[in-house]
This record gives structure tokens, C-alpha cells and sequence, in this order.
């Protein structure tokens, strides 16, 4: 495995979901790179095996390159004309923080089911009132990255 | 993490779903944090963080108490 084309693949991903708001399939990885899909899935493992991202097993595909959700959430992040989910509500604040920019963010409080709008203009965030509970401490928060 | 209107929100989920209370953070806490965790996520240059490059974000973001690190 070339550790060059291992680190190049991440970013690619990452640059993939800030681009498109999705994760790019094993397939258009393996397009990129000009490496066949075995390959591709190889790097995908490895990166998975390295927490880069959260890899579906089964599935082949990119659940979590935190703080971008490959599936859709509770968490909405509109920004730069695009609309990105959040894994939680740690990374709904993590994409514009990724992406150095201005977003608002539609979200979902848990038990009131209330929907929130926050804003984050010029490296502010606004309706500071609300909260976000940890429920594991950092040692086991890859124990179960769903959970989590 | 979950997103809270208030803390009797948080107890009641807790008791709820039978879970400890863990650490709350307000959004502006998580925002800082959010910044210093993720500011460099889509260089080609980031390769994930050692635990003790880990620690220093926690303490950069002003989070002091055992919940964030790894004792030794």
C-alpha cells in the first residue's frame, strides 16, 4: 500500500464531501486515482482502520468523515449555497469550522423534537443558549462511533 | 452529542434512556471547540492527532476535567 496515495485518498474524500455534500462511492475513488476498485476499497479500509473516516463494511461506503454525515441527519448545515448533514451536534458546528465559513443550521433538539436555527457569521455563533450533553468521555468515544 | 433546549431536557433523556449524565458543553464552548478540532480537517497535511495533540486541543478549548482525557 503506498502511504502517499493512502493520505491522498482522505483528502480526496474530504474535499469530495465539501465539493458535493456527499461521499464519493469506492468506484469514483478508484476513477481518480486511475487504481482499480480493490484498491480503492483497500485504501478505504486502511483509512477506516485509521479513524479518517467511518467506513460501512458491508456496504463499501463512507458513513461518517466526521464532521460530515454521509447519510442524512437531524442536523442540517447550509453553506456556501450547499446543504451538508452533520453527524451530531458537535460536528454541526465542525462544517463551517471546516470549511472556514458562514453557515446556518437547522437542527433537531433531543426530547422537546423542537427544530433550532443557529447561524455562524463572521466566526460567531448565535442562540447560545442551547446545549450539547457528551454522553461518553473521550476514551470511549470510538468504543461505538454511532453512539458516540 | 445531542443538541439540548435546556438541562431538565438533558436529565429527563438521561433518565430516560438509563445513561449517566456526561459533560455538557453551551454552543459557544462547542464552537470554539469546533474550531481548534476541525480548522485543519481538509488539509492534505492532516493525518489525525496523537492523544497528546488531543489533549491539547481539550485544554485549548478551556476543557479541564478528567472526562476528556485518558488517564495514565
Amino acid at each position: 500500500m503506498n502511504d502517499t496515495i493512502l493520505w491522498q485518498t482522505r483528502h480526496f474524500v474530504y474535499q469530495h464531501f465539501a465539493d458535493t455534500t456527499h461521499a464519493p462511492s469506492v468506484d469514483v475513488t478508484a476513477a481518480h486515482f486511475n487504481i482499480s476498485a480493490e484498491e480503492a476499497t483497500d485504501y478505504y479500509k486502511e483509512l477506516h482502520n485509521r479513524h479518517a473516516f467511518f467506513l460501512d463494511l458491508e456496504a463499501l461506503t463512507i458513513r461518517m468523515a466526521n464532521p460530515f454525515s454521509g447519510i442524512p441527519t437531524d442536523f442540517k448545515v447550509h453553506a456556501n449555497g450547499k446543504t451538508y448533514y452533520a453527524n451530531c451536534a458537535w460536528d454541526m458546528l465542525g462544517i463551517p469550522a471546516a470549511l472556514h465559513t458562514d453557515a446556518i443550521i437547522e437542527a433537531v433538539c433531543t426530547e422537546s423534537n423542537d427544530t433550532v436555527q443557529l447561524e455562524v457569521k463572521d466566526g460567531k455563533v448565535t442562540n447560545s443558549e442551547l446545549l450539547v450533553h457528551f454522553p461518553l468521555s473521550f476514551s470511549h468515544w470510538y468504543d461505538d462511533l454511532v453512539f458516540t | 452529542m445531542l443538541l439540548f433546549q435546556s438541562e431538565e431536557w438533558i436529565d429527563k433523556w438521561c433518565k430516560r434512556n438509563n445513561l449517566k449524565r456526561g459533560e455538557v458543553l453551551t454552543i459557544q464552548q462547542v464552537w470554539e471547540l469546533s474550531k481548534l478540532w476541525y480548522h485543519n480537517r481538509l488539509s492534505l497535511e492532516y493525518h489525525g492527532r496523537s492523544m497528546e495533540e488531543v489533549a491539547e486541543v481539550f485544554r485549548k478549548a478551556g476543557l479541564k476535567s478528567d472526562f476528556w482525557y485518558i488517564q495514565r
